[in-house]
Formats: C-alpha cells, sequence, structure tokens
C-alpha cells in the first residue's frame, strides 16, 4: 500500500471527504474513526484486534494515571505536612508502575511482531556457537501496518500524562481517532496528542478552501515522488542489485541516489498526510527541513525525520541524560573538563542510547544498529572537535557564518549522510562495506554506464531539471518563504497556471507507465 | 536575571539574549548546550528542572528562562 | 455556489488541456484520420497502410512471447502484435475489426489462451478504466514527449511492434516436463460467448480472405493438458490451424533462464525462440512475401536498426 496509489489519493481520500461532509458536525469524528479503522483493517485484516487492544490500553493506562493523581490531591489536603514527602512518594511509585505496565505491554507487540526472529536468529547461532542443543523456532508472521510509528506515538501520549504535560483524555474516542487517524498509520509523522486530537474530533467541515489547499500540497508530494524519486529508483536498483559490475563513480551515484530518492519519496509521503490533515483542519507537525542545508550531523536530524529525532530526544536523551546519576557526572566532569565537554559525558551517554534505538527502530538488523551507531559516532565526533574547529577557523581567519563555509559544512554532512544511509539500504553490512571499497578500488570518472540502467538522456535531463527545481524550492523555504501562501496571494490567472502547469508536469514527465518501476513504500516497512 | 544572562553568555557568547527569542528553535542552543545550561542553573538557583519543562516554549529567551526559574522556586 | 462554479470550470479547463496534450502525444495526421480513441486504443493504425500481412490477437502472452522484429529479421514477414492484457475475446474481435479497416493481413494468429476468459468476469472498473485509459491518452502516451527531443527523423516510429521487450528472468521451480498436467485443477471449458464471438472471427477472416491460426504459446501457469485438449479438439471441428508449444513443438525452453516470471511468460530469450518458429511456419504456408529487399518496407529495416540498437544497450 502506498499513498501514491492513484485510486488512494484521487479517489478514497474525496470519498471520504464526501461521506465526512455528510454527516453533522458531531458525528464526523466517529465518521473519521470508523474509516481510520477500516482502512487499518483492509491493509492488515485481522491484526485490527492488535490496534484496538493496544488504543485501549494506552486509554486505561492513562485515565489510571489521571485518577491516582487526582486521589494524590484529595489525600494531601488530608496529611500532616512532613507526611506529604512520603504520600507523594508512593504515588509517584503508583503511577510509574501504570506507565512501566503499559510500556511493557505495548513494546511486547512490537517486540513479537518485528524483532522476535532477529533475536531469535542471533540467540540461535550463539547457542551454537556455545553447543547449546536446543533452537528457537522462527515464527513467519506479519507485521500490523506502520507498528512502528503507532507505539511511538502512543507512548507519547501515556508519557506526556505521567509528565504531567497533559491531562489524560477521558473520551476513548478522541484517543483512538488521534492514535489511529488514517494517513499517518502508514508513515507517521509521529504526532502528539497535542498537535492533533482535538483539531481532529472537532469534526471540522471539510470547505473548498481547505479541499484544495491539501490538494496542492498532495500535488507536490506526487511531484517528488513520480518525477525525482522513481527515476531515481532505477538508478539505484541497478547499482545496489549489481554494485559488482560498476565502476566508482556509477556507485557513488547509487549511492547518492538512494539518500536523495529515500528524502523525495518519504517526504513525498509526508507531503500528502500532511495535505490530508489540512483539509480536515489538522495540523500535521512538519517532518523535513530541508535537510541537505544541516551544518553538521546533529543539525541533519532536527531537520530530517523531525517527528523522530524530537521523540528520541524528549524521551531518551533528556530523561537519561538529566537522570540523577548523570546529572551528578555532568555536574563533576564540568569542574574538571569546563563547560564544553562536561555535558558531553553524560551526553554522549543518553546520545548512545538514542542512536541504539534509533537503529533498532529502523528495523531488525545488524546493519540498522550500524546505522545507527554510525550517526552516533559522527556526532560525537562533530562535538568533540567543535572547540578545535572553532579555535582553527579562527586562525585561518574563516568566518564561520559566511555563506561559502555554510555550503561547505553543508556538503560535508551531506556527503556524511549519503554513506550513512548506505548502510542503510544495503542488504548487509558486508555489501555496505565491499561497495565503498569497490568505489575506491574501481575508479574511473566514465559516465557511460549511467546511460545502461533504461534511463536515457531525456530521463536524466528531466530528473536533473525536477532536482534543480527542488533545489530552488528549498533555498525559498529555507529563508522562510511560504511559496504556497504567496502563490495563494497572486490573482486567479497566474494561480491556475500554476496549477495546470504542475498537474501537467506530472502527468507527462511523471516516471509511470511501460520502462518504469515505482519505489516501494521504504517507511512502510518500519 | 543578570545572573543568568551570565551563564548564558558563559555557554555561547554570540547571542545577544536581550533581543532573541528563539534560542531553541533559531538553534541557537543546541541539546549539549542546554545540558550545560540546565546543571549551571541548578547548581545557581537550587532548583530542579524536571525532563518534562525543557521544552522549546520555556528555554527560546533569557526571559522565559528566568519565569520558569522563578516558578519552580516558587513551587518548592 | 460560486466556489462550486470555479471548481467545475477549473476542471473543465485542466480535462481540455489534458486532451489537447493527448492530441500531441500521438501522430497528428492518424488523430485526425481515426480520431484520439482508436488511435490511443489500438496502436496499429499508426502503421502506414496496408504494410501488415500478420497480426497476433491474444492477451499478455503475445506481447512477452512474440517479437515481430525477430520475424522481420529472419523472413522479412510484417507482423504486428495486437495484443492487450488480460484481453477478451470481444477486444480481440474489436481490434481485429479496427485493424482491417487499415490493413489487409493474409493471417491472424489467435492465442487461444483468450478463449478460457470469462468476458463477463472482466470486473467493470477495468472496463471502465480501460474506456477512460483511451479517451485519456495521456497516461498511456506521456513517455512520447521524448519523441520531441530525438535527433531521429522517424521519431514516430513504433519500433516493437506491440512487442514489450522483457529481459529480467525469474526462474520456474516447476518441473518442466510434466507442467502440463499439474495445472489441472479444473476441466477447461470454452464458454458459449466465447464459441460464438470466434465463430464471428471465422467469418471475418473469410470475407477478408485472411488464413486463421489458433496458437498456445509456452507457459507453464496459463497453459495445461485440458486447455490443449479442448483447443485442439474445437481447432479440429472449425477446421483451424492449432500450433501448440506445450506438448506439440518442443522449442527448447529453458525455464531456468528464459521466463520473466517464473514459468508464466517469457522473456526476451524465450520469445526469440517463438518468434523464429513462428517465421518457419508462415513460411511453409507460402502465403506471404519477404518484404526485406522492398524499398517500399524500408522503415521496417530502420526500426530494426533500432530495435537491434536499443537490445545492444541493455
Amino acid at each position: 500500500m502506498s499513498f501514491f496509489n492513484p485510486v488512494f489519493a484521487f479517489v478514497f481520500v474525496p470519498l471520504v471527504v464526501v461521506i465526512y461532509n455528510l454527516f453533522p458536525k458531531k458525528l464526523r469524528a466517529f465518521i473519521l474513526l470508523a474509516i481510520s479503522l477500516l482502512f487499518f483493517a483492509f491493509i492488515s485484516k485481522w491484526l485490527i484486534l492488535y490496534l484496538v487492544l493496544s488504543i485501549v490500553s494506552i486509554y486505561m493506562s492513562g485515565i489510571g494515571m489521571q485518577k491516582l493523581e487526582e486521589k494524590k490531591k484529595e489525600v494531601l489536603k488530608t496529611v500532616e505536612k512532613d507526611e506529604k514527602k512520603a504520600v507523594k512518594e508512593s504515588y509517584k511509585k503508583k503511577r510509574k508502575f501504570v506507565l512501566v505496565l503499559c510500556i511493557i505491554f505495548n513494546v511486547a507487540f512490537l517486540f513479537m511482531f518485528k524483532y522476535f526472529n532477529f533475536f531469535a536468529v542471533n540467540l540461535n547461532l550463539l547457542m551454537n556457537y556455545f553447543k547449546v542443543g536446543h533452537q528457537i523456532t522462527i515464527v513467519k508472521h506479519i507485521a500490523p501496518i506502520g507498528i512502528s510509528f503507532y507505539t511511538l506515538e502512543a507512548l507519547s501520549y501515556v508519557l506526556d500524562i505521567y509528565y504531567g504535560k497533559i491531562e489524560a483524555d477521558k473520551n476513548i474516542f478522541r484517543v483512538a481517532l488521534y492514535l489511529a487517524f488514517f494517513p499517518q498509520l502508514l508513515e507517521g509523522p509521529i504526532a502528539r496528542y497535542q498537535d492533533t486530537a482535538n483539531s481532529l474530533y472537532e469534526g471540522n467541515k471539510v470547505t473548498f478552501e481547505s479541499f484544495t489547499w491539501g490538494y496542492q500540497r498532495i500535488l507536490y508530494g506526487f511531484a517528488k515522488k513520480l518525477i525525482i524519486a522513481d527515476r531515481l529508483n532505477i538508478i539505484v536498483k541497478s547499482v545496489f542489485e549489481d554494485w559488482g559490475r560498476y565502476n566508482g563513480f556509477t556507485i557513488f551515484v547509487g549511492i547518492m541516489s538512494y539518500t536523495i530518492m529515500l528524502y523525495m519519496e518519504f517526504s513525498g509521503t509526508i507531503d500528502i498526510v500532511i495535505g490530508i490533515g489540512e483539509m480536515f483542519g489538522v495540523k500535521v507537525p512538519e517532518n523535513f527541513r530541508q535537510p541537505f542545508f544541516a551544518k553538521n550531523v546533529s543539525d541533519f536530524w532536527t531537520r530530517w525525520h523531525i517527528s523522530l529525532g524530537l521523540w528520541f530526544k524528549d524521551y531518551i536523551f533528556y530523561p537519561v541524560s538529566l537522570s540523577k546519576s548523570m546529572k551528578s557526572l555532568t555536574g563533576k566532569a564540568k569542574k574538571r573538563l569546563g563547560n564544553h565537554y562536561g555535558p558531553l559525558v553524560s551526553g554522549s551517554v543518553a546520545l548512545l542510547c538514542v542512536w541504539l534505538l534509533n537503529g533498532l527502530w529502523h528495523g531488525a538488523g545488524w546493519h540498522y544498529i550500524f546505522f545507527g551507531l554510525y550517526h552516533f559516532f559522527m556526532i560525537l565526533m562533530g562535538n568533540i572537535f567543535e572547540p578545535s574547529v572553532a579555535k582553527a577557523c579562527e586562525k585561518l581567519k574563516i568566518d564561520r557564518k559566511k555563506k561559502g563555509y555554510r555550503i561547505f559544512q553543508s556538503i560535508k554532512t551531506t556527503l556524511l549522510v549519503f554513506f550513512g544511509e548506505l548502510f542503510f539500504r544495503a542488504p548487509s553490512m558486508a555489501v555496505a562495506f565491499a561497495m565503498i571499497a569497490r568505489m575506491f578500488d574501481a575508479v574511473s570518472f566514465s559516465m557511460s554506464e549511467l546511460m545502461t540502467f533504461g534511463m536515457d538522456s531525456r530521463d536524466y535531463v528531466v530528473l536533473m531539471l525536477g532536482m534543480v527545481g527542488m533545489f530552488i524550492m528549498s533555498v525559498v523555504r529555507e529563508k522562510g518563504i511560504d511559496v504556497r501562501e504567496n502563490i495563494s496571494r497572486k490573482n486567479i490567472w497566474i494561480r491556475w497556471a500554476i496549477y495546470y502547469g504542475l498537474i501537467l508536469l506530472l502527468l507527462i514527465f511523471g516516471a509511470y507507465g511501460q520502462g518504469y518501476v515505482p519505489v516501494d513504500p521504504i517507511y512502510a516497512d518500519f | 536575571m543578570e545572573e543568568l544572562i551570565e551563564i548564558l553568555e558563559d555557554l555561547q557568547p554570540d547571542v545577544d539574549y536581550e533581543t532573541v527569542d528563539d534560542l531553541v528553535d533559531g538553534r541557537y542552543l543546541d541539546s549539549l548546550t542546554i545540558l550545560s545550561l540546565i546543571s549551571e542553573i541548578e547548581d545557581a538557583f537550587d532548583v530542579e528542572i524536571p525532563t518534562v519543562e525543557i521544552i522549546p516554549a520555556n528555554f527560546n529567551s533569557a526571559a522565559k528562562i528566568w519565569e520558569l526559574i522563578v516558578r519552580l522556586q516558587e513551587e518548592d | 455556489m460560486k466556489k462550486a462554479l470555479k471548481g467545475i470550470v477549473f476542471v473543465l479547463i485542466l480535462c481540455m488541456l489534458v486532451e489537447g496534450i493527448s492530441v500531441i502525444l500521438l501522430p497528428l495526421d492518424k488523430v485526425k484520420k481515426y480520431g484520439l480513441y482508436k488511435t490511443s486504443a489500438y496502436e496499429i493504425v499508426a502503421e502506414e497502410e496496408d504494410s501488415v500481412d500478420v497480426i497476433f490477437l491474444g492477451d499478455s502472452l503475445v506481447y512477452s512471447s512474440i517479437s515481430p522484429m525477430e520475424i522481420w529479421d529472419g523472413y522479412g514477414y510484417t507482423c504486428y502484435d495486437c495484443a492487450q492484457p488480460a484481453q477478451i475475446m470481444p477486444y480481440a474481435y474489436d481490434y481485429l475489426e479496427v485493424a482491417i479497416e487499415s490493413q489487409h493481413p493474409k493471417m491472424v494468429f489467435i492465442e487461444a489462451n483468450i478463449m478460457f476468459r470469462d468476458p463477463d468476469k472482466l470486473p467493470f472498473y477495468k472496463k471502465i478504466a480501460y474506456r477512460i485509459e483511451n479517451y485519456v491518452p495521456i497516461v498511456k502516451y506521456h513517455s512520447n514527449w521524448k519523441k520531441y527531443f530525438t535527433k531521429n527523423k522517424n521519431s514516430w516510429l513504433n519500433v516493437n511492434k506491440g512487442y514489450i521487450y522483457i529481459t529480467g528472468v525469474k526462474p520456474s521451480k516447476k518441473d518442466p516436463l510434466n507442467y502440463m498436467d499439474i495445472n489441472d485443477e479444473n476441466e477447461a471449458y470454452i464458454l458459449p460467448e466465447n464459441r460464438e464471438c470466434f465463430d464471428d472471427m471465422i467469418k471475418l477472416c473469410e470475407e477478408n480472405d485472411i488464413k486463421l491460426v489458433l496458437l498456445a504459446v509456452p507457459s507453464q501457469k496459463s497453459w495445461s493438458r485440458s486447455k490443449y485438449n479442448m483447443v485442439k479438439e474445437y481447432a479440429a471441428e472449425k477446421n483451424v490451424d492449432f500450433i501448440d508449444f506445450n506438448i506439440d513443438h518442443d522449442l527448447g525452453i529453458d525455464w531456468s533462464t528464459e521466463t520473466k516470471d517464473r514459468g508464466n511468460h517469457l522473456n526476451y530469450w524465450g520469445a526469440r525462440k517463438v518468434s523464429d518458429y513462428l517465421g518457419s511456419y508462415m513460411e511453409e504456408t507460402g502465403i506471404l512475401t519477404d518484404h526485406r529487399e522492398d524499398e517500399k518496407y524500408k522503415s521496417w529495416n530502420t526500426a530494426y536498426g533500432i530495435y537491434k540498437n536499443n537490445l545492444k544497450k541493455r
């Protein structure tokens, strides 16, 4: 299932909108929830039971923690001052118990569906090695669609209640709609309760304006996918399938193409999700912010898959680095190592947790774990050498705020990311390393191999023009200009000319139909 | 307040803390600097900043951070 | 109300633009002559009038197994694959009718698999999609924009003549010796509608002096012994030639390298064998003329050159 299926985007979505609008405001949220659950059941069949069960567990845990909090307040009124602390502590423990139970319950599902086989295979290897005469049976099963995204979103809700950031919702339908809203099921973004829950539940009418506004965003997503990603896919497929045949230059082009394709495909999907949200008056959070303009790897991850980065920052990075033991470590380290390197110790420990989990979240495989560690290492290096780089620049009289330096930073970061994503795409770590080796081994600048993938020179021209177009869009957006907003202020002729132009460009230059193979939704497997 | 600005300037000298109101959103303070900042504040003002409070809204300007400190001191 | 009107106007203008662009993505003189729909749905109308001698009707088995250019190279006969994915008998008949408007074929081959497809079982949305696809040719022919950016003067020349070129290999796991017997889950049966349609087709061919031949290309999935028996008997009853490549004529297909999808469709290497055999069959009938040296058929030689070149590139 992909949102780029025209039946989804141009038949299903309008149909949902019509049905939704036909109902009175009060019932619309229920209609949307029903449609979302049907959509899930359509893709994952009987696994809908898992979704319902999980939603109920999340809802109940929220209510449970809320009730404990209220009870605590009542009890606090009755007890003497010196007992207050003990009461607080005991309720905190109870709340924690509910939270942990809920997390275990939901993570257990995730583990069962996604990671069981990975651990089983590796344990079996280990047991073989130590000649233990027992083997775990590998079970073949399918995972519910988007379970990794869903689980993080669900956990963010209970964690926010636990931390007292939000109050538990007493309405199970609102919680369910927030967690199961159909466009977000496949590839996120991982929204927080405050972002979408209320506006989703309001049942705002889809107006002519919101409908067309949403479709503009959807078309933009389609352009990224059909004109650029599906062309890059031809290169990526050939190079990764048969890398031993190509020279170093071609392999580099393949590696580069993969990251750009991933960006176009993933962010294009998110454009569709956000566009659908806009129709219903829901502000789904942005997931990308011109990632290739990042000044370092750490900055990159605040611009790429933003909702995932924020999740790890809020629920892993700060809780770990600000835990009691880490705090005292920071304090001690700071006195010895100064302001920069002091917090780096506990920061790095937290960072390591973040990136191990990040890698593992993407999939059960050693190359994903390596992918995580690679980014951890790059960010760590960046942090360690930051003061020396700053000093060196000062000595060499390089102004780090100048455009030239920024461009250099972006290129450096982007190159580092290309190789990180190589480990992400390659079937195994060995292949990834072999590809890098071959890249430097078979050095050649012959571009003739590029013509052997089934793309002709005209396809390359369209691809390049498409990427230049996207680049210009990124520059404009980096400057903080909202292109869509600007277009909407133009008069009707210019506006319509732009829309017609975009639609026709898509229809003519999209890489669909005979001779092209569309990219499979990459993130939907996670 | 002055003490806070001193701490901030010590950590990240390139910012005019009187005027800037997007310290986090504008990426003047990265997560490591925030770790430093928190430990400095906790030492200097004898408060404990819980993880939940570490959201951009609380750290986007010196004034906001000061508000947070005052609020936490009162809560204690 | 005003907004609804605005929306309608927007969609109307969009439709006009799409149709306008569709026209320039197809050869203009043919659109003028046959209309947008026919030019889009039946590629053969774009061929030079009275130039195609042999027509192949059928489903994907045809356009994956028979390459007219191979036959041209070996024998000099002009053939064309008039195939559609999951074609049904009535569509095949329509295609033949359209084809003989501009061509005088001497032979027509029907891939017999379509006789077992229930025309009523083609879901209605697929029928609608088929219509839309041809009324909005931009979707099917969008890559034709490339024809405006080429040095080649014969940019509108159809090189593959209906054949779809595939080199990918997905080896079959079925036993190459007895696959015809495993597929017989239920007895094959030719529906009365299809028999009627076939009778119409025989009539049409008689009227136009065309030799009709039934054909079963190698396929481990689509073909079976009971289908074979059924067609064999039916062809004898109707006094029509039947060429079968699964039992009667062993082409020595290597099912580990010459299929693109585990034994259902052949790839290019398989198609070469089928095309070559068909060429020799045509030669034996003695009805056709070798056009390779004919000045009038120069474009076929040009097409073959490009075809050959495209093969080399992959």
